[in-house]
């Protein structure tokens, strides 16, 4: 027997199980996809069986443009969210900065809208006729400015803080002030100590960066909303969602842009990783020390505020502005030689429709609503199986290389794994021998779970490690079996994190666009791709309209789950997470 | 409240991670109301142990039997849950989001017992480890002495025969530390469970213990009641661990049984008969000496040895000296009533009868 044999044979059935899982929903289809751009004829999609050509044709023209904006807008956007991001967490963490509890759940609400809204709310406040217009603004020349690569930067930063900002203040809360101390009374100033202090966090500082960078490059709603009906900026998931749906479509060039995509997030988490082995994120240690704020006098305390909470609520309030203004105004032109005419109508578009619009939005708010809880659920059980297997003690070789994979997975462009769906699932023997899953519910809600799996297990794995195994060990020698000690111990001390892990699986479901875009059933649009449809139409301000019923449904679902949590939950799980409960 | 003491028996257990072994070949046997500790240095092995006791953790070749009863063998693995058992954590493990009743009443919610039968049991177990008044509290507001007593009362509310201590009293101060361990001891005689408790600490071993087991690198290294344990150590590594005032050497001049007379290797070629030994004659040996064995004069007297005062510690019921043998040797925790200062010259009297001889070849490692 080889070595890999028996390994294999040992391979313990959690591990046989997580695995699998990975491979149908991942491995296999992502796999498939890369391998069509050097073997087409392999898919039946090309005549050779292996070839270099796809390299070339993607690496010129507007393709290569593409991918070479991609990269250099992904590296401004990740160095700009880890200097905003540093410099918000020590504000709110380690000063006694006013409002500092707002600013946090701002970039909350930062983190659950998708780039296309904030797309949508941009445009509608930057356009030639929408709100900058109502006030008398010219904005032709800002406009052009925004639908170049600025635009792009300032949207995909935005959605990029909230990572960062979460990150690093994960690695400052866990700094006690001891190490600041240290520094002080060992004869260093409060700059030196900073510049000692800060170096301990630098591994929060990289992580802050992989995943900016990740999710920047990984982004399909800003390339796909902003290509709606303007010269857009060429960015490389848009052109690998082009070259599939151009006629005739290319997968073979997709799968470089693909590959491209992918291996651009290598450097970044590698160097993560490697600077990370051997420690975590958290510095916290039974000793450390809650921190100690530094106590700016009052004119700085209130010039340093009301200037943070005014960067934060541009970077929230310009897009949320733009879309509820927009969906409040009565035509096309926001502003018109008689003033501003708010009305409903937007509104009454959106679920009364005139045959142009192309449908209601309530049939798709229904669907996303479906997939929203079916992927939530699906993912949230898978989530906490793998969290689980990933943190036991002593991990062994399948724990290590699944926690690199899904590392790596978080990377993976939704329309990455979209597209790999299409083309594995489209596969005969599968379709012919197995299960024919294309273009069904199933294969959407399989593609939506893959792309939250792998973010959903890393976000799960420090919550379920927190949970001391001596608190299950205790259960089991006093009497409790496994399935008692789950319910008694190990649920009630995860419940607040499995609810909010749920409810934002839910709304990211609901917003998704990347993966719903390429592999929604006919007929069965969900809500995101029925609202890009208004927004190529010349009804945006219906879109702008379905956008914001969106996003508060998407509010609702969050206040919702937490509201029932607090009513259902009993008083000891409430008191879990709660400042000190853990102690 | 009175229940039947488990009796446990280990048969050559064994537990290995890969190529480090944790626990080597360990057998050992507990009576029914037993208490027993196991003793030994961090990585000993001890904790291990009682986790494969536990069924935390399954051990990789041997047995253990508990009342009669294989629950891990070779082909057998009973669940922690279905052995009978209670454990004492060393960080306490409460659920943090139940209530101090209910951590102490979780044991029972599968007994047959009512309700209110179930209530009084735990009502009653929180009045004797005295904390009744906080029963309605969560962990963290009470303190490590207290969330001691409520896993202390846990343990007590399964009314198992066999009760698990996992160094319970090392996260505690000093003061909290000797009344708990009072408590430990009255309650689990009282209970009548069997009792193996896991701890570095000598003195709560000697404290607590029916029988000692000294452990170190995985393997039982000796097996005892506390007064062996102490007066005959089997090697030199226990006679560290068990706690020493110093370290002389010596040659054996005459041996008689188990007793020999033997001369310091001191420049005054101090004599001392009647020494307990195993080693031949004209051997070259090492004194271990206990602190009990010491003692300080502040005049010549036959038999002693000259010492210069290193250090005296006031220890509230007189003092604890320091020493040093011709600048070479040093023995210290040597008690005296009267205090001597730093740089005194005192003479040290050695009490044969309590000190260990053992030949160098087993002063080296155990």
């Amino acid at each position: 027997m080889s070595r890999a044999t028996h390994r294999l044979r040992h391979l313990p059935w959690s591990s046989a199980v997580l695995w699998t899982v990975l491979v149908v929903l991942i491995v296999a289809p992502v796999t498939t996809f890369l391998l069509c751009a050097v073997s087409p004829r392999l898919f039946s999609l090309g005549p050779q069986w292996f070839t270099l050509s796809s390299f070339s044709a993607a690496f010129q023209g507007h393709t290569l443009e593409g991918i070479i904006n991609s990269l250099w807008v992904s590296t401004t956007v990740a160095t700009l969210a880890v200097v905003i991001g540093t410099t918000l967490a020590w504000l709110v963490h380690r000063t006694n900065l006013f409002g500092a509890k707002v600013i946090g759940a701002s970039l909350w609400l930062l983190l659950l809208i998708p780039t296309w809204m904030t797309t949508v709310g941009w445009i509608n406040v930057v356009q030639p006729g929408e709100l900058l217009s109502a006030f008398g603004l010219n904005t032709v020349g800002l406009s052009d400015w925004f639908f170049g690569a600025p635009g792009v930067i300032i949207i995909l930063t935005t959605a990029a803080l909230p990572f960062s900002y979460l990150i690093i203040s994960a690695g400052l809360r866990g700094l006690g002030s001891e190490f600041e101390d240290a520094a002080r009374v060992h004869g260093a100033g409060m700059r030196r100590a900073l510049t000692t202090v800060l170096p301990i966090i630098a591994p929060a500082l990289l992580g802050a960066f992989a995943i900016s960078f990740a999710e920047a490059i990984s982004d399909f709603g800003v390339a796909f909303t902003i290509s709606q009906g303007h010269q857009a900026f060429p960015l490389a998931t848009f052109t690998l969602f082009g070259a599939i749906y151009q006629q005739p479509s290319n997968f073979s060039v997709a799968a470089v842009i693909a590959m491209v995509l992918i291996v651009a997030t290598i450097p970044p988490i590698f160097f993560q990783q490697r600077l990370m082995r051997g420690r975590s994120y958290a510095v916290l240690s039974a000793r450390t020390r809650p921190v100690r704020r530094l106590q700016l006098r009052p004119l700085p305390r209130a010039i340093v505020s009301i200037s943070t909470a005014t960067f934060v609520a541009l970077l929230v309030g310009i897009p949320l502005s733009g879309a509820v203004a927009s969906s409040f105004t009565s035509t096309v032109s926001f502003y018109t030689t008689t003033g501003i005419h708010w009305t409903l109508d937007s509104y009454r578009g959106v679920f009364n429709p005139p045959p142009a619009y192309g449908g209601s939005l309530s049939g798709p708010l229904w669907t996303s609503s479906q997939l929203g809880f079916y992927v939530a659920l699906a993912t949230l059980v898978l989530a906490v199986a793998m969290a689980r297997r990933m943190t036991v003690p002593n991990p062994g070789r399948s724990q290590r290389v699944a926690d690199v994979f899904l590392l790596g997975a978080v990377a993976i462009p939704g329309i990455v794994l979209a597209a790999g769906y299409i083309l594995f699932f489209n596969q005969a023997f599968l379709t012919h021998h197995l299960v024919d899953l294309y273009e069904t519910t199933p294969l959407v809600v399989m593609g939506l779970v893959a792309a939250s799996i792998p973010g959903q297990t890393r976000l799960l794995m420090a919550p379920v490690a927190q949970v001391h195994a001596g608190l299950g060990h205790a259960a089991r020698v006093h009497g409790a079996g496994r399935w008692r000690t789950w319910r008694t111990t190990t649920l009630p001390l995860l419940s607040r994190t499995l609810v909010w892990a749920w409810a934002i699986t839910f709304t990211k479901t609901l917003a998704e666009l990347a993966i719903v875009e390429l592999l929604y059933v006919p007929g069965h649009e969900p809500a995101s791709v029925q609202i890009e449809n208004y927004l190529g139409s010349v009804h945006g301000a219906v879109g702008a309209a379905a956008t914001v019923l969106l996003l508060l449904e998407m509010l609702a679902v969050i206040g919702l789950s937490l509201g029932l949590f607090r009513v259902l939950a009993p008083r000891g799980w409430r008191r879990i997470g709660q400042v000190g409960a853990m102690a | 409240m009175s229940r039947p003491g488990a009796q446990v028996e280990l048969r050559a257990l064994r537990r290995s991670y890969g190529d480090k072994v944790a626990l080597d070949d360990v057998s050992l046997e507990i009576e029914p109301g037993n208490f027993v500790v196991l003793l030994g240095p961090s990585g000993s092995g001890k904790t291990t142990m009682l986790r494969c006791l536990a069924g935390i953790e399954r051990p990789s070749g041997g047995g253990i039997l508990i009342n009669g009863q294989m629950v891990a063998g070779p082909s057998r693995f009973v669940a922690p849950d279905k052995r009978q058992l209670a454990m004492v954590f060393q960080d306490y493990a409460l659920w943090p989001h139940l209530t101090v009743e209910k951590n102490v009443g979780f044991p029972l919610a599968t007994s047959q017992a009512s309700k209110a039968a179930r209530r009084e049991t735990v009502t009653g177990l929180l009045r004797r480890v005295g904390i009744d008044h906080l029963a309605q509290r969560y962990p963290n507001e009470l303190s490590g002495g207290e969330q001691q007593r409520v896993a202390l009362a846990r343990a007590l509310a399964a009314e198992v025969g066999l009760i698990l201590f996992d160094e319970p009293l090392s996260n505690l101060d000093a003061d909290r530390r000797e009344s708990l361990r009072i408590e430990i001891a009255t309650l689990t005689r009282d209970a009548g469970a069997s009792a193996l408790y896991i701890t570095h600490d000598q003195a709560e071993a000697f404290a607590l213990a029916d029988r000692i087991g000294v452990l170190n690198l995985g393997r039982l290294i000796q097996w005892g009641t506390p007064e062996e344990i102490y007066r005959s150590p089997s090697n030199p590594f226990v006679a560290r661990f068990t706690g020493l005032a110093g370290e002389l050497p010596a040659t054996v001049t005459e041996v008689h049984g188990d007793r020999a007379t033997i001369s310091l290797n001191t420049s005054s070629s101090t004599v001392l008969t009647q020494c307990h030994t195993r080693a031949p004659a004209g051997a070259q040996a090492t004194v271990f000496i206990r602190p009990s064995a010491a003692s300080l004069t502040p005049d010549p007297q036959p038999g002693t040895l000259q010492a210069e005062v290193h250090d005296s510690a006031f220890t509230g019921r007189g003092y604890e000296h320091a020493v040093t043998i011709e600048g070479r040797w040093r023995l210290a925790k040597i008690f005296s009533p009267t205090r001597f200062d730093r740089g005194e010259l005192v003479e040290l009297r050695l009490d044969p009868a309590s000190v260990n001889v053992m030949v160098d070849e087993d002063a080296t490692t155990p």
